[in-house]
């Protein structure tokens, strides 16, 4: 009997070690097998992803946009992006940053874009690869140019370099001659970008490009800015019959929210944002830049007039009759 | 020990293992692609277009080479820069040009010499100082030459005075900051002057958005010689910023030199069409244009051969020492030498009207 007991108890600690020992063991084999399981992707229904740009393209929110992007890019359950966008453009740099974006998406999965309200030039610029573009007769689309904040900011730098000491002519000078110059370098990859991805839609030259005339929907569907007449919905069906993972009806829709909760973050750090369609610029000259200089022209690719442009303005003209 | 002792645990083993493995499966397939896949940085694609390269970018820039050159084939003139028409230039601009001049031994005065009270009131203040000069430059001027200044002119002309204008068409400017900005609006006004001589500055400026017939910006265009004169001489293309276009009147004699390239449109209604830029009658040469002179733009493109054919025509001009006569003598169709009357005193309003809110 205590032979018998002991065998017993001895079988006890033998099965809670083997069962111990099993469950180290699967705890460490358990990763390889969830993430096998997860990226195979194979299990999943494909889906259209459905990303919202609202506002500027300014860094922040260009930065967001392209988070969103790289995401659905790498989420292999996302066959296709709609970018639903509103955007009057901003700064050129961040426009091209929009553009690379998606130009990368739209060379790894079709991407059609709808203009909720503006794709004004820097927005203009960013959904210029996508495969499709639907817009209502409302939308803006076009506007296809750059501007340069010029004239006291000009002058006053170099008034400004003209009590400093330095070490070449060139340092620190901008002359407009060379504002101009380099505005032309910037249009030309504007509009060489726009007329690479639509200029087989397009009915106007590059010349006529460069007016950066704004479009309407209806105008924009027939000059080629623009492909249809549609909804948000019309294009996620757009997309989902362009994607290859994709078959009939049976695909989901996942919608990117909007970096909304951020959003007063985000605008506080904007050069430009919008608000019902107008441009507000936002004077960055209290912000803590890291240095005690700052750019003396900047080079937006924005759709809009300088808020300073539109207070109190005194006219006056030679006329004298 | 027996198989079933070490088969027992075993199987627990092997079952517990698999109840772990297979609940993280499901775990991992419901979970999604919250994490895993393929790793960021592979098969990028497009990163470096063709549109983005430099030589589809970076754009050309003309050259800012060559120089000013006068001569003195024709003796040592005395040419007068007029400033008495709300003539809107900074003389600092304009030193190349003054330099060009001086260098040759010709003189330059901004002032009239001479010039006391009496101002510019009549006619006859105005045909003595003309006397004094062998050329008159007049650059963007906003305000008229009253009706005697222009009699005294037209006299100054027929003898070979020479006269060169450069004008502007009408331009908006905003100027000041911060809470209120002014806009300006500033025409042309020297229209009646000109129109004596067939030619009267178009009613807008001129853009042209093809890179190869402006120079770096749509509102700087190019212009070549029409026809082959002194004034044209070693010019292949010209540069004109903000240009306008010059309009001739319906029995015009004067001659266009230079018209706008192909593609020029006018700014605000655009109009193509074939635009002149530079025109001649006789003594008289008539710009669309004047900020070629500045020191800025003027030796873009062939800006400076041009410049330099402009300064010759100035100062090879033969103009007797007695003309325009003066005083008593003036005989013109006005009758009245000694002018400062009212409607003389008044400037001529330009004809182009702007509709400014005021």
């Amino acid at each position: 009997m205590a032979a018998s007991s002991e065998s017993t108890s001895a079988t006890t600690v033998l099965y809670v070690v083997v069962v111990v020992v099993a469950v180290l063991v699967a705890t460490v084999l358990a990763p390889v097998v969830y993430s096998a399981t997860t990226g195979s992707g194979d299990s999943e229904d494909p889906s259209v992803a459905v990303l919202t740009l609202r506002g500027g393209t300014s860094g922040a929110n260009v930065a967001a946009i392209s988070e969103d992007l790289r995401q659905a890019r790498n989420n292999d359950s996302i066959e296709a992006v709609v970018m639903r966008v509103d955007s009057p453009g901003g700064g050129v740099t961040s426009s091209e940053e929009f553009y690379l974006a998606m130009n990368r998406t739209a060379a790894e999965m079709p991407v059609v874009t709808y203009v909720e309200g503006y794709a004004a030039s820097g927005g203009y610029f960013g959904i210029a690869p996508s495969d499709a573009i639907y817009v209502k007769p409302s939308s803006l689309v076009g506007s296809v140019g750059v501007v340069a904040t010029l004239p006291s900011a000009l002058e006053s730098q170099n008034a400004q370099v003209r009590s400093t000491l330095r070490t070449g002519p060139d340092k620190q000078l901008q002359t407009v001659d060379s504002v101009r110059e380099e505005l032309e370098l910037l249009q030309n990859s504007f509009v060489g970008t726009v007329m690479k991805h639509r200029g087989d839609n397009l009915t106007l030259s590059r010349t006529e490009v460069s007016n950066a005339a704004t479009y309407r929907g209806t105008e924009a569907v027939q000059n080629g800015f623009a492909d249809e007449i549609g909804t948000l919905e019309s294009a996620i069906q757009h997309a989902a019959t362009e994607a290859d993972g994709i078959e009939g009806d049976s695909y989901g829709v996942y919608y990117k929210e909007p970096p909304s909760v951020t959003a007063s973050i985000i605008l506080a750090r904007n050069d430009v944002e919008s608000t019902n369609g107008s441009i507000v610029y936002v004077d960055q000259s209290e912000e803590d830049t890291g240095t005690d200089f700052v750019p003396p022209v900047r080079y937006y690719a924005v759709y809009g007039i300088p808020e300073s442009a539109v207070e109190n303005q005194e006219v006056v003209t030679n006329e004298t009759g | 020990m027996k198989p079933a002792e070490i088969a027992r645990p075993l199987g627990v083993f092997v079952i517990v293992i698999a109840v772990v493995l297979a609940g993280s499966a499901v775990l991992g397939a419901v979970a999604g692609g919250g994490g895993g896949g393929p790793t960021d940085g592979q098969n990028v694609q497009g990163q470096s277009p063709e549109q983005f390269q430099p030589e589809s970018v970076n754009p050309d820039v003309d050259p800012e080479t060559g120089d000013i050159s006068v001569d003195a084939d024709d003796g040592t003139k005395e040419v007068l820069i007029d400033t008495q028409h709300g003539n809107a230039f900074d003389r600092s601009d304009i030193e190349p040009v003054v330099e060009a001049l001086a260098e040759a031994g010709h003189t330059v005065d901004f002032v009239p010499s001479g010039t006391s009270d009496r101002g510019f009131g009549s006619s006859t203040s105005y045909n003595a100082t003309l006397q004094e000069y062998d050329a008159l430059l007049v650059i963007n001027p906003t305000e008229g030459f009253t009706e005697a200044e222009r009699a005294g002119l037209q006299t100054y002309t027929d003898n070979d005075g020479r006269v060169v204008v450069l004008g502007e068409p009408t331009q908006t400017g905003v100027s000041g900051g911060g809470l209120i900005a002014s806009v300006s609006t500033v025409s042309f006004g020297a229209n009646d002057l000109t129109t004596q001589y067939g030619a009267r500055m178009g009613a807008e400026a001129l853009f042209n958005l093809d890179d190869s017939a402006n120079d770096n910006g749509f509102k700087s265009i190019y212009a070549a010689p029409e026809s082959t004169s002194s004034l044209s001489e070693g010019v292949d293309t010209v540069t004109f910023e903000n240009a306008g276009y010059v309009a001739r009147t319906g029995d015009s004699d004067a001659t266009v030199l230079y018209t706008a390239a192909d593609g020029t449109k006018t700014l605000e209604t655009r109009r193509n069409g074939t635009y002149a830029t530079v025109v001649r009658n006789d003594n008289v040469v008539f710009v669309s244009d004047s900020d070629f002179v500045d020191q800025d733009e003027v030796y873009d493109a062939d800006n400076e051969v041009f410049v330099s054919n402009l300064l010759d025509f100035l100062t090879s001009g033969d103009k007797p020492d007695d003309v325009p006569e003066t005083a008593t003598d003036d005989g013109f169709g006005d009758g009245n030498g000694f002018g400062g009357g009212g409607d003389e005193d008044t400037p001529t309003p330009p004809a182009t009207s702007t509709p400014a809110d005021s």
